[in-house]
């Protein structure tokens, strides 16, 4: 599914932001990636949504290499690809449903399908109630379920998590993995960057640890 | 932003990421849509844009009131001035007389010859109009406009030759001159005089009008893009979230774009109707005192409305500055709007 290859990110200020890193994540597969803050998690995350490039090595999705693509290419490269971020990055002027709606407009499929699809993730992430409210209406712990319906509901292959549980207390960031452990069962893979030891200890995935851009770990959390 | 994309990549896209298949009989046999699948989501795509562009102008009202009225405003001037100066054309109609070639006769000519003479020019491609005047109501004229009446009573005969009045088609001094040589040449023709310092006067205050207004025209059209471009750069500033979530999702460039364009075609539509009502009234307020003043002239004169042609080309035009200003300040921010 995702191929790094001596991976190496530096940027104009010649701060490096990961050296040589290789790795690969099978279909299917959960992960985590941990380490502290500027220990490169996120620049992992951006580099594999092409939002960044790598400067060095290479990095390949499901065959594609990303240091290749084009400008053009990207919409659809993230086509293949859910986003959870630890804000949310909801809309608030949009309806619970118009905010799962936005990835299956955007593939410009037909308005009962969207109506569907939208409801079916509503259901899996429990929330099928609040279809018709804002997000200013729901708690934190919803919203972020709401984000990750939006990240599922085109059926993406790869699903990525940048500090999912960040703001969420214990209880519910563990609801919020068991959401996620249920995407991964329906053969979605899986990417969750979190500093949360002690959480990812409980779910015993793969772990990768990364010091200051280095990879320094590689095996089952706990 | 609700509109879905272009509906080809769309459609590729969905079964790349293993999205559901549409029903069978939308498809053809070899998988992909067929036509009529991908025109209901190309016309959906854009009835989506438009109503999400629409709704938003009228989430503000007096706000998108106001950026048409502006760009109202600066579309009237140099439409209006080229109304005026079309009525002023027309109005040139009647100063034609300025340009008014005069035949003098030799004094032998009789009555016969000068009617044959005047006939012979009527027909001429060039010439809207010839007026014959014989000796006799030259001399009765003069008499009449000099106040010497008594004193030419004395002379022992009438020294006045009969004239032709020649009014040409065109207001253009080389045409005219050539037009007066040709008249000179003709027999029985003493003299042919053309006063061409009116119709220099004419002439050049039309240019001048025309030059000015083209002139104006150009900047307004520069203040149009700058209004529409700052119009549209604040809305994309309002909606930099979302534009951040849509590229994240996979949206396009052009799909960000394109409730933007919508939303510039829309303010221009507002606009060149704004301006169209504005020069309707204006020109219908004017022409109230242009009439008085003409009719104290002895003329029949009134000043034209908006044209319907030249009322659709104002819309046409607005519609098509909103669009292209929306797409520059589009093109302009577009990358600076890149997820962070």
């Amino acid at each position: 599914m995702i191929r790094f290859e001596q991976v190496g990110k530096r940027y104009a200020n010649g701060h490096v932001g990961l050296h040589e890193l290789s790795f690969r994540v099978r279909r299917g597969e959960f992960l985590f990636v941990t380490g502290h803050s500027g220990a490169g998690k996120s620049t992992l995350l951006r580099l594999i949504l092409a939002m960044e490039r790598p400067t060095s090595g290479k990095l390949l999705l499901a065959g594609q290499d990303l240091a290749q693509i084009t400008t053009a290419q990207i919409p659809f490269l993230r086509r293949q690809i859910g986003v959870v971020f630890q804000n949310h990055q909801l809309l608030f002027d949009r309806t619970v449903f118009n905010n799962i709606a936005l990835p299956l407009q955007i593939l410009g499929l037909s308005k009962p399908d969207i109506a569907k699809r939208v409801d079916a993730a509503l259901e899996r992430v429990a929330l099928s109630d609040k279809r018709d409210l804002f997000p200013g209406d729901l708690s934190t712990g919803q919203q972020q379920r709401v984000g990750i319906a939006r990240a599922v509901v085109h059926r993406p292959a790869l699903l990525l998590a940048d500090e999912p549980t960040g703001n969420l207390d214990p209880r519910l960031a563990a609801e919020i993995m068991g959401v996620f452990e249920d995407i991964n069962r329906m053969g979605t893979s899986v990417l969750i960057a979190s500093h949360d030891l002690a959480l990812i200890a409980r779910m015993r995935h793969r772990m990768l640890t990364l010091q200051r851009g280095r990879l320094i770990g590689d095996g089952e959390a706990g | 932003m609700s509109a879905t994309r272009n509906p080809q990549e769309s459609s590729s896209a969905a079964e790349r990421v293993g999205a559901a298949p549409k029903k069978n009989d939308q498809k053809k046999d070899d998988g992909s849509p067929d036509f009529a699948t991908l025109l209901h989501a190309w016309i959906e795509a854009h009835r989506a844009s438009l109503i999400d562009s629409l709704r938003r102008l009228a989430k503000q009202p007096i706000g998108s009131f106001f950026t048409c009225l502006v760009m109202a405003v600066a579309l009237s001037l140099p439409m209006g001035l080229s109304l005026l100066l079309n009525n002023v054309e027309r109005l040139g109609g009647s100063w034609q007389r300025a340009a008014q070639i005069s035949l003098f006769l030799n004094l032998d000519a009789s009555e016969a010859d000068g009617q044959k003479l005047r006939a012979q020019i009527a027909d001429m491609g060039d010439v809207a109009e010839s007026e014959w005047i014989s000796r006799e109501q030259a001399l009765a004229e003069f008499q009449q406009q000099s106040g010497l009446g008594e004193a030419l009573k004395e002379l022992p005969e009438n020294p006045l030759p009969a004239v032709i009045l020649v009014t040409p088609k065109e207001v253009d001094k080389a045409a005219l001159e050539a037009l007066r040589l040709r008249l000179a040449d003709l027999p029985k023709v003493q003299q042919a005089q053309l006063d061409l310092l009116w119709v220099e006067r004419l002439s050049a205050i039309l240019k001048l009008g025309e030059r000015f207004v083209f002139g104006l025209t150009l900047l307004l059209v520069m203040a149009l893009l700058l209004v529409i471009g700052n119009t549209i750069r604040l809305h994309i500033e309002n909606r930099r979230t979302e534009i951040e979530v849509i590229k994240l999702v996979g949206g396009t460039d052009s799909y960000v774009r394109r409730p933007f364009l919508y939303m510039g075609a829309l303010y221009g539509l507002g606009a060149g109707l704004l301006s169209w009502a504005v020069l309707a009234f204006g020109l219908d307020w004017l022409n109230g005192a242009v009439v008085r003043l003409a009719g104290l002239y002895g003329s029949d004169f009134a000043l034209g409305g908006v044209p319907l042609a030249d009322g659709l080309s104002l819309l046409l035009g607005a519609v098509l500055l909103g669009y292209i200003g929306a797409w520059l300040a589009v093109a302009r921010h577009l990358n600076e709007l890149a997820p962070k």
